[in-house]
C-alpha cells in the first residue's frame, strides 16, 4: 500500500508539470483547493500543515501506521497481525507466522473477551465480527502448540472501503463537459457518516493528470447516484479522457484509522473523428476577453495555426493533433473570428464568436399614444458584438396580464430603434413591464412599473380647421386618434399673428375614443390673418404631441374703430378748405377700407362731398371762411367708422413768436408749457420750409395731457429746414400756439456768402456780403470767417489758407445780422487776398475767395525815387573830383606812355642785328626806364632760379626754337611778361584747330611759385596745353609717373593754374574768399595783353573744380555767381 | 463603360419577348447575353470584395486558396480545354442555363444568412442581375430553337445547413459559391463570344484558354 501511495504521489508531481504546461493555472488552483477540505488526517496535528504537502503526508502516515501495528502486534509472541474493515462490522485480520511455523499449521485463533471464542482455522488470516472498544487479548494457537498473543484494538484496525464503482461515464462534446455518475453504496454503512470523494481526470495517452477533485457527501444509510461534471479547457474531441474516483470515509464513532479506498477502474471517453469536422470547438460562443483553446484533429502534419490574421504557436498533443491557446480574445466581426489550421494539403477551421451578455436594458419607457398599444423603448447599452442568430434576443413581459411579446431581429439596430408595442388590455392601467435581454452569453434584465394614464404621448392633432364665429372669435376644430374617454385632454392652441407675435392658449377637453375636438379661440383681432396650430397632451402631463400642421386663417371684417386722423388747411387764395385724412392703421381700420364720405356742416347747412375711394386722402370743398364742421367717415364692407370731426376755422393768437429746435437722427424733441384751455388734444403739423402754402408735410395728434412729443419721419432729411407748428385743441377750434422752425441736422452750408469790396484805401478794405439762401444754408446760420492775408493771385502761398500761419488774419463774425466789415492797417498799394466763409452747427461752408489792392501811398513812392537820385549824383561828382585830381597816376599806371622805337638809339645801335625780329626791337631798348627789371635766365634743360622771389616764366614755342634760339639769352625785361600759348579748345582739339591768344600772368607778380617739384613731373607730350606756372619736363620723376598721368588725364586743356586746388580756394562763393588776410589770394584769371581785361577761364563743363575758379571783376555785376 | 453595360442590363427583361418575334434572330440577343456576362463579372468584383471583408481573415487574404473540400454540389465551371471545344451550341446554352440556376439559389441562400443590411441589398442587387442574365441565355436558347432544361427534382437546393454543417464550412461554401460564380461567367462570356461568332460570318478563330482564375 505504501509503494502505491508513492507512485501516486510521483505521478501527481508530474501532472502538475503538465498542468501549467498545457491549461491555464486556475485549473490547477482548482484542484488544490478541493484538496484542502477533505479530513480524512488521522492525526489532527498534520491537517494544520500547508496543503502543498499532502501526499507526502499521506505517504508518512500510513508508514506510521504500519509500524505502530507491528509494534502493538508483536508484544505477544513479536508476530504482525493487521486488521483492516471495509464497513466497520466485519474485521479481517492477518498475521504472519512465527518463524519455523508453517502457516498450514495453524490450530485456532482465540480472543479472550468473548467468553475465550475459538475459532479453529487453518491459515494466517480470519474475518471476526467488530470488537468492542478496548484491548483484546487474541491468541493465536499451532498445532506444533506454538502460541502467539496479541492486543487487539479498534484503534488498530484500518477503515478502507470498497472501491467505488462509477456507474456511467459519458461526455458531451458539443460544450467538452463529463458526466460522470456513481452509487455511494451507502446502505452499507452505519449512519450518518461522512464520505469524501476524489475524481482524477487523466488525459490519454501520456495519462497527464488534468483534474483532481474532492468532495464530501454524508451517508443516509441509503445507495444514492451521485453525479459530477467537469469542463475541459481543451476539446474533449482532441484526446482521450479518463476519469477515476476513490473515497474513504470518516465515521466518529469509529477508533482506527481512515484509509483511502483504490482508485476505481478509469473510463475513457473518446470521439470518433468525422471526416468533415477536424477542429474544436465548433462555432462556440464565448465571453471576450476569456481564454480559448482549439485544437485540430489531423492525419497529417499541421503547418500553421491562426486567430483572424494572428498565426499561433501550435501546442503539440499527441500523434499530429494540435492545439492553440488564445487569451483574452477580442470582440469578433459580424460573421464571426475564423481559426484556421493548415495542413499540407488541407485546410480545416473553426468559427468563434467572441461577445458579451446583453447589457441592462437602458432608459426602459413605455408610453402609449393611443391607449391601445403601449410602445416600450430602450436603449441596449453596450453592443455585444454578436450579430445574427447569436443577436440578443429581447423579451417584454408583463407581470400582471401575464402577457409577453418577443423582439427579434438578425441584425443589428441602430438605439432609436428598439421599440416593442404591447397591446393594451381593456381596463389595465396598472403595468409591470420587463424587459429581458438574452444572448447565449448570458442575459440581463430591466423592469419598470406604471400607470399608463399617466404615460400619455398622443399622437399629432390631424385635420384642423377653423370656422368663423365673428370678427373676434374663431373655433378650432381638430381630430386625435386614439381612446382617451377616460381621461382630459389638455391642449395647447398656437395662435400667430403675421407680425410673428405667438401667444399660446390652454384648454382642457374631455377626452373621448376616435373624436374630434372643439376649442373656441377669441379675443382676435378682426381682419387680421392668423396662424393655428395645436397640440394635446394629457392632464396628467406625461409629454406634448409634436405639433399639428399649421392652418392660416383670416378673420372676418369689422367696422373701423375711430374715425380717421383728420386734418385741414385753407388753400392759398383762402377760398378753398383742403381737408386731408390719414388712412386708418390695420388694427383700427378692422378690414379693408373701401372708402370716405366727407362732409361739413354750418348751423345752417350740411354739406356732403360725393364718396372718396380709399387710396386719395384728400378732399377740397370751396367754402366761405366761416365756422364749419368738416366730418370724416372711413368706411369698409362691414360698416361706416364714428366720424372724425374738426373746425375749419382757427382761432387767432398773435403773441407768436418763431422759436429753433434742432433734433436728432431722424427725430426731432418738442415740448411745450400745459395750457389747461386745451381740453381735446394737440397736433403738431410741418412741412419744408421752401414749400409754398398751403404747406403740409404730416402732423400727428397728442393727447391733451402730454407736453412733449418726438416727432420721427422717415421724410426728414439732414440740413433741410422744417417748419412746425404745435396747435393747441379748444372746444372752438385749434389755435396756433408756437412756430417753431427746425433742422433734423445741420449740415454746412452748400454755399459761401457772395461777397463785394464796396471801398478801398491806401490802408483799408470795406466788405459787404449778401444773405445766403435758406436752402444752401443747410442749418442755421452762426456767423461768418473772414480772413486775409497779403498775396497776389496765382501765388500758390495764397492758395490755401491754414490756421496758425502768421500771415493769416482772421476775422470771426458771429453777429450774423451783420453785413460788412471794414479790414483796416494794410499797407498800401498791396494786393490782399480776402476769403470769407459762413458757417452753421454742422460746419464750415466753403470758402469764397477775392484779390484786391490797396491803393498806392503817393510820398512814399516820391521819397523812394528821389533818394537814390540823389545818392547817384553824390557818388558821381566825388568819382570824378577824384580821379580829375589823381589824373597823372591814374595815366601812368593805366596808359603810360610808349616811347617811339625809331627814337631809340640802342635800336640803331643793333638794327642789324635785330632785324627781322620785331620783338626783340621792342624787347630791347636801351634808353627805356625800366619800371621792373627781371633777370632771366633760360636755359634749354634745368632753368636756374636766380631769385626765387620773382619768376618769369619762360614761354616756349617749338615752333621759334629754331628760329630764335633763347638759349643763354638773358634778357631784362621791362615789363610783364607776356606768355603766348596755344590754347587747345577742348571741343576744337581733335580737328586741330587753335587760337593764340596771349596772356599776362598777373599771378606771377605777386606770387612766388609754388609746389615746383610737383609740376616737375608733368610729360609735356601729354600736356600739350600751356601750362604758364610749369618748368619744362627735364628730369621725369619715375617714382610720379603714374600720378602725373592721373593729372595729365584730368587737366587736358588750359589750366592757367596748373594746381587747381588754390583755384577751389580762392573761390568766391568760398568763404574764404573774402577773408582779406589770407595769403593765398590768387588773381585766378589772366589778363589779356591786347583787351588788358581780365580774362574769364573758360568754363569747364567736365570739371565742376574749375567752375568759377577765377575771381574777376565780373562777379561785381552780377548777381548770380553760377549764372 | 459602366453605363453601357447598366443599359443593357435596364433592357434585358426585353430580350426574351424580342426573341419571341424572331424578327432580328438570335444574334442581338447573344451580344447582349455576352455583354451582361461582363457587366456582372465587374458588379461580382465589387460585391465579391464586400463579402470576403465579411467573412474575415483568411478569406479576404489574396493568397487564401483552400482546396474544393464541400461545397461539392455547387456546378463546376473548370472544364478541359478539348471537352469543351467539343461541345456543340445546344450543349453548352444548356449547361450555362443550369450552372447559372444552381448558382442563383445558392446565392439567395447566401442572401438569407447575410447579417448586416447592406451585404444583402448588395447580394439582392446581384441576384436580380443573375436573373436578368438567366433569362437572356433563356432567350438566346428559345431563338435557337433549344428547349430550356427541365428542372430536375430537388435542383432547389435548400440553404439550410443541418447541424452538421458548421459556420466554418458554410464560410468555405460561400467563398467556393463566389469563386465558381466568377469562373462561370469568365467561361460563359467565352461561350458566347463563340456563339456570337459562329452566328455571323465566318472569322478567325480564336484560342482559348480556360482555366480557373482566382479572385
Amino acid at each position: 500500500m505504501s509503494e502505491s501511495r508513492v507512485a501516486e504521489f510521483g505521478f501527481f508531481t508530474k501532472d502538475r508539470t503538465a498542468c501549467f504546461r498545457l491549461t491555464a493555472p486556475h485549473t490547477a488552483m482548482g484542484a488544490y483547493s478541493w484538496w484542502k477540505e477533505p479530513s480524512w488526517m488521522v492525526d489532527s496535528k498534520r491537517r494544520r500543515m500547508t496543503p502543498n504537502w499532502p501526499w507526502l503526508l499521506s505517504a508518512l502516515t500510513l508508514l506510521q501506521v504500519n509500524a505502530v501495528q507491528a509494534h502493538s502486534l508483536k508484544r505477544g509472541s513479536a508476530q504482525d497481525l493487521k486488521c483492516t474493515t471495509k464497513n466497520m462490522q466485519v474485521w479481517d485480520c492477518t498475521w504472519t507466522a512465527p518463524v519455523g511455523v508453517s502457516p498450514g499449521t495453524v490450530k485456532e485463533v482465540c480472543i479472550k473477551d468473548r467468553l475465550n471464542s475459538c475459532h479453529r482455522l487453518e491459515s494466517t488470516n480470519i474475518k471476526i465480527a467488530a470488537l468492542s472498544p478496548g484491548d483484546h487479548e487474541v491468541a493465536i494457537n499451532y498445532l506444533n502448540g506454538f502460541q502467539s498473543k496479541f492486543t487487539l484494538n479498534e484503534n488498530d484496525v484500518s477503515l478502507i472501503p470498497d472501491t467505488p464503482e462509477s456507474l456511467d461515464l459519458s461526455a458531451d462534446f458539443s460544450t467538452s463537459t463529463l458526466h460522470l455518475r456513481w452509487n455511494d453504496r451507502g446502505s452499507a454503512f452505519p449512519y450518518p457518516c461522512n464520505a469524501t470523494w476524489e475524481i482524477k481526470v487523466l488525459q490519454n495517452p501520456s495519462m497527464e493528470l488534468v483534474k483532481l477533485v474532492s468532495f464530501n457527501t454524508t451517508l443516509s444509510g441509503r445507495d444514492i447516484v451521485h453525479h459530477w461534471n467537469w469542463t475541459s479547457d481543451l476539446p474533449l474531441q482532441c484526446a482521450t479522457h479518463s476519469v477515476g474516483i476513490r473515497w474513504y470515509i470518516d465515521y466518529n464513532r469509529f477508533s482506527g484509522y481512515k484509509v483511502w479506498s483504490d482508485w476505481s477502474p478509469l473510463k475513457n471517453v473518446s470521439w470518433t473523428p468525422n471526416s468533415e469536422t477536424n477542429v474544436f470547438p465548433q462555432d462556440k460562443v464565448i465571453l471576450a476577453g476569456s481564454d480559448i483553446t482549439f485544437c485540430c484533429v489531423s492525419q497529417t502534419k499541421v503547418l500553421s495555426g491562426q486567430i483572424g490574421k494572428t498565426f499561433c504557436p501550435l501546442i503539440h498533443l499527441y500523434g499530429e493533433n494540435v492545439a492553440i491557446h488564445i487569451r483574452n480574445i477580442s470582440v469578433s466581426e459580424n460573421s464571426g473570428t475564423n481559426v484556421v489550421f493548415t495542413t499540407e494539403d488541407n485546410v480545416y477551421g473553426t468559427v468563434v464568436f467572441a461577445g458579451y451578455p446583453p447589457d441592462i436594458p437602458q432608459k426602459l419607457n413605455c408610453e402609449t399614444h393611443d391607449f391601445k398599444e403601449i410602445i416600450c423603448s430602450w436603449n441596449p447599452g453596450r453592443p455585444t458584438g454578436l450579430v445574427g442568430p447569436r443577436n440578443t434576443d429581447y423579451t417584454l413581459s408583463e407581470s400582471i396580464s401575464g402577457k409577453s411579446v418577443p423582439f427579434k431581429r438578425f441584425e443589428t439596430l441602430t438605439n432609436e430603434s428598439y421599440r416593442l408595442a404591447f397591446q393594451m388590455l381593456p381596463g389595465q392601467e396598472i403595468h409591470n413591464f420587463t424587459l429581458t435581454g438574452r444572448n447565449p452569453l448570458g442575459h440581463a434584465e430591466s423592469a419598470v412599473f406604471i400607470n399608463i394614464t399617466e404615460r400619455v404621448a398622443p399622437h399629432v392633432p390631424v385635420s384642423l380647421r377653423v370656422k368663423d364665429i365673428s370678427s373676434t372669435v374663431v373655433t378650432l376644430s381638430w381630430h386625435l386618434p386614439g381612446n382617451f374617454a377616460k381621461i382630459n385632454l389638455l391642449c395647447q392652441v398656437e395662435i400667430c399673428k403675421a407680425s410673428s407675435e405667438r401667444e399660446v392658449r390652454n384648454a382642457t377637453i374631455k377626452g373621448a375614443e376616435e373624436s374630434s375636438y372643439l376649442v373656441a379661440v377669441d379675443k382676435l383681432n378682426p381682419y387680421t390673418l392668423y396662424t393655428f396650430r395645436v397640440r394635446c397632451s394629457t392632464e396628467t402631463f406625461w409629454k406634448w404631441s409634436k405639433w399639428s400642421n399649421e392652418k392660416r386663417h383670416l378673420t372676418t371684417e369689422a367696422i373701423p374703430s375711430r374715425g380717421p386722423d383728420t386734418w385741414r388747411e385753407w388753400s392759398s387764395d383762402g377760398k378753398n378748405l383742403i381737408i386731408y385724412w390719414k388712412p386708418l392703421p390695420i388694427n383700427e381700420a378692422n378690414g379693408k377700407i373701401l372708402s370716405y364720405n366727407v362732409s361739413c356742416s354750418s348751423n345752417e347747412e350740411t354739406q356732403s362731398l360725393s364718396e372718396i375711394l380709399d387710396p386719395q386722402h384728400r378732399a377740397e370743398i370751396q367754402l366761405e371762411k366761416s365756422d364749419y364742421i368738416i366730418s370724416v367717415v372711413a368706411k369698409n364692407s362691414a360698416g361706416s367708422s364714428p366720424p372724425s370731426k374738426i373746425a375749419s376755422m382757427e382761432i387767432p393768437n398773435d403773441d407768436i413768436i418763431v422759436e429753433q429746435a434742432v433734433g436728432m437722427g431722424k427725430r426731432i424733441f418738442l415740448s411745450w408749457h400745459p395750457d389747461p384751455n386745451m381740453t381735446c388734444d394737440y397736433v403738431i403739423k410741418w412741412c419744408n420750409s421752401s414749400r409754398s402754402e398751403p404747406c403740409l408735410m404730416d402732423w400727428i395728434k397728442v393727447p391733451s395731457n402730454s407736453t412733449k412729443t418726438v416727432i420721427e419721419s422717415d421724410q426728414f432729411q439732414p440740413g433741410v429746414r422744417y417748419n412746425f407748428y404745435l396747435y393747441g385743441c379748444t372746444n372752438q377750434g385749434y389755435q396756433l400756439l408756437r412756430s417753431i422752425i427746425g433742422y433734423i441736422e445741420e449740415l454746412a452750408p452748400i454755399v459761401a456768402p457772395n461777397f463785394t469790396v464796396e471801398d478801398t484805401s491806401a490802408d483799408s478794405i470795406l466788405v459787404k456780403w449778401e444773405d445766403i439762401p435758406v436752402e444752401e444754408l443747410r442749418g442755421f446760420l452762426r456767423g461768418y470767417l473772414f480772413y486775409f492775408q497779403k498775396g497776389e493771385r496765382d501765388t500758390p502761398k495764397t492758395r490755401t489758407f491754414e490756421t496758425g500761419h502768421s500771415d493769416i488774419k482772421l476775422k470771426n463774425i458771429t453777429d450774423i445780422s451783420q453785413k460788412t466789415l471794414r479790414i483796416a492797417d494794410l499797407q498800401g498799394k498791396t494786393s490782399y487776398h480776402l476769403v470769407l466763409r459762413a458757417y452753421t452747427h454742422g460746419g464750415l461752408g466753403p470758402e469764397k475767395s477775392m484779390f484786391v489792392v490797396t491803393k498806392e501811398n503817393s510820398v512814399g513812392l516820391i521819397i523812394a525815387i528821389l533818394i537814390p537820385v540823389a545818392v547817384a549824383v553824390i557818388v558821381g561828382v566825388v568819382t570824378s573830383i577824384l580821379c580829375y585830381r589823381k589824373r597823372e597816376w591814374i595815366k601812368e599806371t593805366f596808359y603810360p606812355d610808349i616811347p617811339n622805337p625809331e627814337n631809340c638809339k640802342a635800336l640803331q645801335f643793333q638794327k642789324s642785328i635785330c632785324e627781322g625780329s620785331s620783338a626783340l626791337k621792342t624787347l630791347e631798348m636801351n634808353p627805356c626806364t625800366p619800371n621792373n627789371v627781371e633777370v632771366l635766365e633760360s636755359r634749354s634743360i634745368v632753368p636756374k632760379i636766380e631769385d626765387t622771389e620773382i619768376i618769369s616764366p619762360v614761354a616756349e614755342r617749338p615752333g621759334e626754337s629754331s628760329e630764335a634760339d633763347p638759349e643763354n639769352h638773358v634778357v631784362v625785361s621791362y615789363c610783364p611778361p607776356i606768355i603766348e600759348e596755344e590754347i587747345a579748345n577742348p571741343a576744337a582739339d581733335e580737328v586741330g584747330g587753335t587760337s593764340q591768344v596771349v596772356y599776362i600772368d598777373v599771378q606771377s607778380m605777386y606770387q612766388p611759385q609754388a609746389k615746383p617739384e610737383e609740376e616737375q613731373g608733368i610729360d609735356p607730350g601729354v600736356v600739350a596745353a600751356y601750362k604758364p606756372q610749369m618748368r619744362l619736363p627735364i628730369n621725369s620723376a619715375v617714382e610720379d609717373f603714374a600720378a602725373a598721368e592721373d593729372e595729365a588725364d584730368k587737366t587736358a586743356g588750359y589750366r592757367p593754374q596748373a594746381n587747381v586746388n588754390t583755384w577751389n580756394l580762392v573761390s568766391p562763393d568760398s568763404p574764404r574768399s573774402t577773408d582779406s588776410n589770407s595769403e593765398i589770394v590768387s588773381f585766378g584769371s589772366p589778363c589779356s595783353i591786347n583787351s588788358r581785361q581780365f580774362l574769364i577761364p573758360p568754363k569747364d563743363e567736365d570739371s565742376p573744380k574749375s567752375n568759377g575758379g577765377g575771381w574777376s571783376f565780373t562777379n561785381f555785376f552780377q548777381n548770380k555767381p553760377n549764372d | 463603360m459602366l453605363a453601357c453595360l447598366c443599359t443593357v442590363l435596364w433592357h434585358l427583361p426585353a430580350v426574351p419577348a424580342l426573341n419571341r418575334t424572331g424578327d432580328p434572330g438570335p444574334g442581338p440577343s447573344i451580344q447582349k447575353t455576352y455583354d451582361l456576362t461582363r457587366y456582372l463579372e465587374h458588379q461580382l468584383r465589387s460585391l465579391a470584395g464586400t463579402y470576403l471583408n465579411y467573412l474575415g481573415p483568411p478569406f479576404n487574404e489574396p493568397d487564401f486558396n483552400p482546396p474544393r473540400l464541400g461545397a461539392e454540389t455547387l456546378p463546376r465551371a473548370t472544364v478541359n480545354l478539348e471537352v469543351w471545344r467539343s461541345l456543340n451550341d445546344k450543349l453548352r446554352l444548356t449547361q450555362n442555363y443550369e450552372a447559372y440556376s444552381h448558382l442563383l439559389c445558392y446565392l439567395r441562400g447566401l442572401n438569407r444568412q447575410a447579417a448586416t443590411a447592406e451585404l444583402r441589398r448588395s447580394l439582392a442587387h446581384f441576384c436580380t442581375s443573375l436573373q436578368g442574365l438567366l433569362g437572356s441565355i433563356a432567350g438566346v436558347m428559345a431563338a435557337l430553337g433549344y428547349p430550356l432544361p427541365q428542372p430536375l427534382p430537388g435542383t432547389e437546393p435548400a440553404w439550410a445547413p443541418g447541424p452538421a454543417h458548421s459556420d466554418f464550412l458554410q464560410k468555405m461554401d460561400d467563398f467556393w459559391l463566389l469563386k465558381e460564380l466568377q469562373t462561370w461567367l469568365w467561361r460563359s462570356a467565352k461561350d458566347f463570344n463563340r456563339l456570337k461568332k459562329k452566328m455571323q460570318p465566318p472569322a478567325a478563330s480564336v484560342t482559348l484558354h480556360l482555366e480557373a482564375h482566382g479572385f
